[in-house]
């Protein structure tokens, strides 16, 4: 049984539609890769699976359970209540973009309100293993620090503690170094690379493209809303058929070798 | 010149005490009342949401001494009869809650989205994510203008002498028609007025540098 099954969601935001029929699967342990222009509907396809986004149609399994809505006995489409969805997205680990970490707690105490608000962990138990994971992604010294006082690429890797300290089945990145300058990007992706290593399922949304082809197994393009091309990263990378993906690729390449 | 005002001075103080109370009363609920408008505001269904905003546009779209005068003499045109330091009150704490509500209803609209999601993608409920993440946050954002608006509040208490209430006000003025001394009484009453106020005001402005310090 796949981690994860998505099977022709549909999703729009008023006349927009942006999505329009993804279907694809994901192995336990395996490292997707969704690579695509902008507005192509990579972030709000990982924002369905995780159910921060309603969707109009379609089916999104983790590990066997469906998310966000049930059937009735006569077929019809019933939203799950708050709190079942809730406790899917618990396995379900999540980081963005802009980061997003509570700036009103220290570093220590973010990686710990999963556990303890969520869970109902004991805040020493909490504690023991917020400072395990803020050694893993390489940040025990900066427990006891506000988030305003770490970089950009700090602040990520603490990101990535945080969902990690829900002990999640899947790993979701939604652009997770767009943000950060070029010198703090590989800070990030070696923390999501010993992720792959450790066989962590992961979706990872991104524009690197070197690092598509580094730490994937499969790499999905999408463009306007639908699958255009997947396949391995030799495959896609070095014969990409459809024409927008090679419009895209020499785009992107060319960006990295001027950079 | 200052004897009359150093004479009066027990009974200005008796006045400003009833101030001081009335003020403490109707600032705490007018603020209490308003700061959970606000969370249902925010957080309440588009009936809730029409209904406190309702509320809010209407109350802040008039004088306050206005709504007092409802409040006195609308009890009696009803046919029934009220205190005049509860119809004047009640009319102060209304009048505070709809400030109050939408100081908090614009804090907690302004903490930003990617907060929400990053709390639900935790797993956290509803009411956890706002216990936890929304609230701490528009708390601090908050505080500094519901501590400015209790000044306000403050200071408006003076008005509840003209429907004859009892306070430093209307004391200052039984002075002044006794006396004749309108300089001095009214210098002191500034002064008394002043005295109960300058602590808030520093409180406003520890909290304004403090609480918006973003850590």
């Amino acid at each position: 049984m796949p981690m994860i099954e998505v099977r022709n969601l549909r999703k729009s935001f008023g006349v927009l539609d942006v999505l329009k029929g993804v279907s694809f699967e994901v192995e336990k342990g395996e490292v997707v890769v969704v690579l695509g222009p902008s507005g192509s509907g990579k972030s709000t396809m990982l924002r369905c699976i995780n159910h921060l986004e309603d969707y109009e149609s379609g089916e999104i399994l983790v590990d066997g359970a469906v998310i966000g809505y049930s059937t009735d006995d006569q077929c019809r489409r019933v939203a799950r209540p708050e709190a079942v969805n809730a406790k899917l997205r618990e396995q379900v680990g999540m980081v963005f973009q802009s980061f997003n970490l509570f700036p009103h707690r220290t570093v220590i105490e973010n990686v710990m309100m999963g556990p303890v608000h969520v869970q109902g962990v004991g805040r020493g138990e909490a504690r023991e293993l917020a400072r395990v994971l803020l050694s893993k992604v390489g940040l025990a010294s900066k427990a006891e620090e506000y988030p305003s006082k770490l970089s950009g690429g700090q602040q990520q890797r603490v990101a990535i503690a945080r969902a990690l300290a829900m002990n999640p089945k899947v790993m979701l990145f939604d652009e997770v170094t767009s943000a950060l300058d070029p010198e703090l990007v590989a800070e990030v992706l070696r923390v999501i690379r010993q992720l792959a290593l450790d066989g962590m399922t992961m979706i990872i949304v991104t524009h690197e493209i070197h690092f598509a082809r580094d730490v994937g197994d499969r790499i999905i393009f999408m463009d306007g809303g639908v699958i255009v091309e997947q396949g391995t990263p030799s495959q896609i990378l070095a014969n990409p058929s459809a024409e927008r993906l090679k419009l895209f690729l020499r785009r992107y390449q060319g960006d990295y070798l001027a950079a | 010149m200052f004897n009359v005002l150093i004479a009066s001075l027990p009974y200005l103080l008796k006045g400003a005490q009833v101030t001081l109370w009335l003020s403490l009363v109707v600032v705490s609920l007018g603020t209490l009342l308003g700061i959970g408008l606000g969370i249902l505001a925010a957080i309440g269904n588009i009936f809730l949401r029409t209904l406190i905003t309702t509320y809010i546009f209407a109350l802040r779209g008039v004088p306050v001494l206005i709504v007092m005068f409802l409040g006195y003499y609308a009890c009696p045109a009803l046919g029934f009869r009220v205190n005049a330091y509860i119809a004047v009150g009640a009319a102060q704490i209304i009048y505070i809650g709809a400030f109050v509500a939408e100081i908090m209803r614009s804090a907690i609209a302004s903490v930003p989205p990617g907060q929400v999601a990053a709390a639900r993608s935790l797993g956290m409920r509803r009411f956890t994510v706002l216990r936890q993440v929304v609230l701490p946050q528009a708390a601090r954002i908050a505080v500094p203008p519901i501590l400015n608006n209790s000044l306000t509040a403050i200071k408006q208490t003076s008005y509840a002498s003209i429907v004859g209430v009892w306070e430093l006000t209307y004391a200052a003025r039984e002075i002044v028609e006794r006396t004749l001394a309108a300089f001095q009484i009214f210098l002191g009453v500034m002064a008394i007025y002043f005295l109960i106020c300058y602590p808030l005001s520093l409180a406003a402005r520890w909290s304004e540098r403090h609480l918006l310090v973003n850590h």
